[in-house]
């Protein structure tokens, strides 16, 4: 970016705007699966204040959400729902894993559960703990941000 | 007209120990599949209007019945005219013992509609069907699955998935590839990430002359100049990822 000399105008490129806009509004999906979520809930809530980061904004329909936050246990007969949502949402589009139940199951080694979501969509940032804090919520958010403004393309761009 | 909710006079009725009883007092009754629909309806008949859940228990190994069906009964009364007179509600546990080989039992989902679902529950977990259920199918397995989860016999992960190793976690270029998580190593990851700069659809990497050549991948080319180990060190998240996958 510069700024011009009178500053009055000013130059940029249309693709750094794009993602500064793009990082500055991630819109989660409202998918709460279990207790991460309500962890979820609290990360919105004004004591952390999700809204810090553009990201206040839960949308009910897959088709207007750029964040699929993964918050909990995935069940076998929810693992296609996950995935159904998961296609139906428009590029760009990043994955959070939430929780030691999303991320490998957790402590649900047993018939029902999917033993870690990233066998069904892939996923962006992992989130430690049962359940991880608010802050470590916000964190994996901030670190999706990174990711944007690095120009990374979430579900299609390799990453390593 | 006094409230029905008003205490009475020095309030011994709202004693828990008075108003709840001990589950102990219920009364147990055995009976056979054959005796059971009998036995409910006569039940019924007798004021017992609340089916408050119907239960399954595995008995591996019991003969004749090695099943166990239960169901919880309630006698309320037909009008309260104050919590003293609920007292302690009268409770039967009909127990109805279900052979494996034929673990049919008649429902009762057109006595107490709260039967309907608990049924299909126990058929579903315990593969106990019930004869006469208007909608007999599993309530919260996934409809194609197979075996009775609840079974002492089920094995704990599944018939499929005995005890295996858990895999390593997977990157999302190795998802998206449908490359199986597990079983894959190091070099071969570095062959893919090798791969993946040389189509230029690493982040970092923006050879002009590759874009071009690729024709695709406009993310690649928004970032100017390669990913170096110095830029590499100052994404820890980026790091992490391949130390998992070295593992």
């Amino acid at each position: 970016m510069a700024l011009g000399s009178g500053g009055d105008f000013l130059l940029t490129t249309v693709d750094s705007v794009a993602r500064w806009a793009q990082a500055s509004s991630v819109w989660p999906l409202t998918m709460g699966l279990a207790c991460c979520a309500i962890e979820m809930m609290t990360a919105t809530a004004p004591e952390y204040d999700m809204a810090r980061f553009g990201s206040e904004v839960f949308r009910a329909s897959p088709r207007q959400a750029d964040l699929m936050i993964v918050s909990g246990r995935v069940s076998k007969k929810m693992g296609p729902i996950v995935k159904r949502l998961y296609d139906q949402m428009a590029d760009p589009k990043w994955v959070i894993s939430m929780g030691a139940c999303a991320s490998s199951g957790g402590v649900f080694d047993n018939y029902a559960i999917v033993q870690g979501v990233d066998t069904i969509v892939p996923v962006d940032v992992y989130v430690p703990g049962c359940p991880p804090t608010p802050d470590g919520l916000l964190y994996a958010v901030n670190l999706i941000q990174q990711q944007i403004k690095q120009g990374g393309r979430g579900g299609i761009l390799a990453r390593a | 007209m006094p409230s029905s909710q008003a205490p009475p006079a020095g309030a011994t009725a709202l004693d828990p120990t008075a108003v709840r009883p001990d589950i102990n007092d219920a009364r147990i009754v055995r009976v056979t599949p054959a005796e059971i629909r009998a036995t409910l309806e006569v039940l019924r008949s007798d004021g017992f209007s609340m089916l408050l859940d119907i239960g399954g228990a595995d008995y591996p190994g019991r003969e004749p019945a090695r099943f166990d069906v239960v169901y919880h009964l309630l006698k309320l009364p037909a009008r309260i005219a104050s919590v003293a007179e609920v007292g302690t509600p009268e409770r039967v546990r009909v127990l109805c013992g279900v052979r494996e080989d034929d673990a049919v039992v008649p429902t009762v989902s057109d006595l107490w509609p709260s039967a309907d679902w608990a049924e299909r529950e126990i058929f579903d977990l315990y593969g106990i069907s019930f004869s006469g259920h208007p909608d007999m199918r599993r309530i919260q397995m996934p409809d194609d699955w197979e075996g009775y989860p609840l079974r002492k016999d089920y094995p704990l992960r599944g018939p499929a998935n005995e005890r295996t190793p858990r895999p390593s976690f997977a990157l999302k270029s190795n998802v998206a590839a449908g490359t199986p998580a597990s079983g894959r190593t190091a070099a071969a990851l570095q062959k893919q990430i090798a791969q993946a700069r040389g189509r230029n659809e690493f982040h970092g990497a923006a050879d002009p002359a590759a874009t071009a050549q690729s024709g695709k991948t406009p993310g690649g080319a928004m970032t100017a100049g390669a990913a170096t180990p110095e830029q590499l060190a100052e994404r820890p998240h980026d790091l992490n990822l391949q130390k998992d996958d070295t593992k």
